[in-house]
């Protein structure tokens, strides 16, 4: 009688993320920095061909505008927007601001972040507008 | 147990997730979905481009966008790599921080040629 | 009040004669304002006097009765039954080996939760006559939600860091009791924490799923916890390196 014989149940190290809804949602937002990388890459070298002259900065606009880049801008478009809402999302939580014997309400800093977003595209949009 | 070091790479990560998620939308767009519909066609000409890449701060700007968006998605990626099973964490870290690094370098190079 | 008739299946594991758990349902009449804990009584009592699970206050106050219900942590006396189909399925919960049946081994648990030294660590013991250690309201502000936490564990069994890294992670509840200490007004016990708490397996094994605010019953946000940890002791070993530099 008695023995003691605990079992010890396994979980997939690989496939783990699939067997819950926020797991996925977890991944996809590490996973965009996937297209973070690849788009840091393109800047850079958007930059040197800047740097060499008009025609390797055309050559660069041109394959910016192949189909197939345009469907990974896309997809791209899609994370970098899953960033920015899960990024602004956890700040309250990692970032508590006390006033006294209160917080300030965590609704109101992810609002704050969400207007400084849309000044700052429009600033930027307007900007790219005007030139 | 000991200090682990990743403090440092995180900073950087935490700093690069927050540039990114402010700035990443409307660049890309601006520079990725703009140009294949046509519009912003004189801000992404090459006179006007080189004209405001010229000037210091906007170099400068550049510099804080890439640099530490190179350092999230490095460390990020290192967690991807964690979370997808695999275990050599320390050769992860080392390649995803060294191509951060050199990357990081390149844009520098690339800024003071212009 | 009216009846309502469940199939509770529940994980078993009975260690002298199973090799490896199994399902067993139970057919269970129920009252429309019980809870899963309730059920569990049921078939205790009436159906199988071989099931085994803790509990003890029913009323989210001690932390015994969490198991993994229909997939998600949770505390048995805070799962109401009108919120969950005619088909329940109880588990014990994961990321800590089976005793038996529904009962876990959580010594694990425990041995961390000592490795953060869980309590007031003051600069000089006072004699009791000596009065009380102040604190302001907003001092008392600055920590109070994570001093909830009841270690019922769900936040261990929801997070993957800890599954994923062989439980050798600290994981949410203790780190998150480590900040609730490190920021208590009377406590100087921060760098006695610091070992543990800025290791590898400290907070930086936390990739901020948030699993662990999600499932936590009494709203203690580990996740948020061990973030501004990281923040602390991030800043701590940056001003370190520096001073080592400028010897």
């Amino acid at each position: 009688m008695g023995a003691r014989r605990p079992y010890m149940r396994t979980m997939s190290k690989t496939s783990w993320f699939m067997t819950h809804a926020r797991f996925k949602t977890y991944m996809l937002h590490e996973i965009s920095s996937v297209f973070v990388a690849l788009y840091m890459w393109l800047l850079i070298d958007g930059l040197f061909r800047l740097a060499k002259g008009p025609e390797a900065w055309e050559a660069w606009l041109s394959f910016i505008k192949h189909p197939l880049v345009v469907v990974i801008s896309l997809i791209a478009f899609a994370f970098f927007v899953i960033h920015t809402m899960s990024w602004f999302k956890a700040v309250p939580q990692a970032m508590r601001i006390q006033q006294g014997e209160h917080f300030v309400d965590g609704k109101l800093i992810i609002g704050g972040h969400y207007a400084a977003l849309g000044a700052f595209s429009l600033f930027v949009l307007i900007l790219a507008g005007v030139a | 147990m000991a200090r682990s070091a990743k403090a440092v790479p995180w900073f950087l990560f935490a700093a690069g997730g927050t540039i990114t998620a402010f700035v990443l939308p409307v660049m890309l767009f601006v520079t990725n979905l703009a140009p294949p519909v046509g519009l912003f066609s004189e801000a992404m000409s090459w006179e006007t481009m080189y004209g405001f890449v010229g000037n210091w701060l906007v170099k400068l700007v550049l510099l804080g966008i890439i640099g530490f968006g190179l350092w999230h998605a490095a460390h990020r990626l290192r967690v991807c790599a964690h979370d997808f099973g695999i275990r050599a964490d320390t050769v992860v870290a080392y390649i995803v921080y060294g191509v951060a690094g050199l990357a990081t370098l390149a844009t520098i190079w690339a800024l003071l040629m212009i | 009040m009216s009846k309502r008739t469940i199939q509770l299946e529940v994980l078993r594991y009975r260690p002298e004669q199973d090799k490896e758990p199994f399902f067993q349902t139970y057919t269970v009449p129920c009252e429309e304002e019980w809870v899963v804990l309730d059920a569990l009584n049921y078939v205790k009592d009436e159906i199988d006097r071989t099931l085994s699970f803790r509990w003890s206050c029913h009323m989210f106050v001690c932390g015994s009765c969490g198991y993994k219900i229909d997939g998600e942590p949770k505390l048995g006396c805070k799962a109401f039954l009108r919120d969950y189909g005619d088909n329940i399925r109880v588990e014990p919960l994961d990321n800590f080996p089976i005793e038996r049946d529904l009962v876990v081994v959580i010594d694990d648990f425990v041995e961390k939760l000592q490795s953060v030294k869980p309590y007031i660590i003051a600069k000089e013991e006072k004699a009791l006559a000596a009065g009380e250690y102040i604190q302001t309201p907003a001092q008392l502000k600055a920590f109070k939600q994570y001093s909830m936490c009841i270690n019922c564990l769900l936040c261990y069994s929801a997070c993957p860091q800890y599954g994923l890294t062989n439980q050798e992670f600290i994981g949410p509840a203790a780190l998150a009791l480590a900040h609730r200490y490190n920021m208590d007004s009377r406590d100087v016990g921060r760098s006695a924490r610091e070992h543990v708490l800025a290791a590898h397996e400290g907070v930086w094994e936390c990739s901020f799923v948030g699993a662990c605010s999600v499932v936590c019953p009494k709203d203690v946000d580990p996740a948020g916890a061990i973030q501004q940890a990281k923040f602390t002791s991030a800043v701590d070993y940056l001003t370190s390196m520096v001073g080592i530099g400028g010897k």
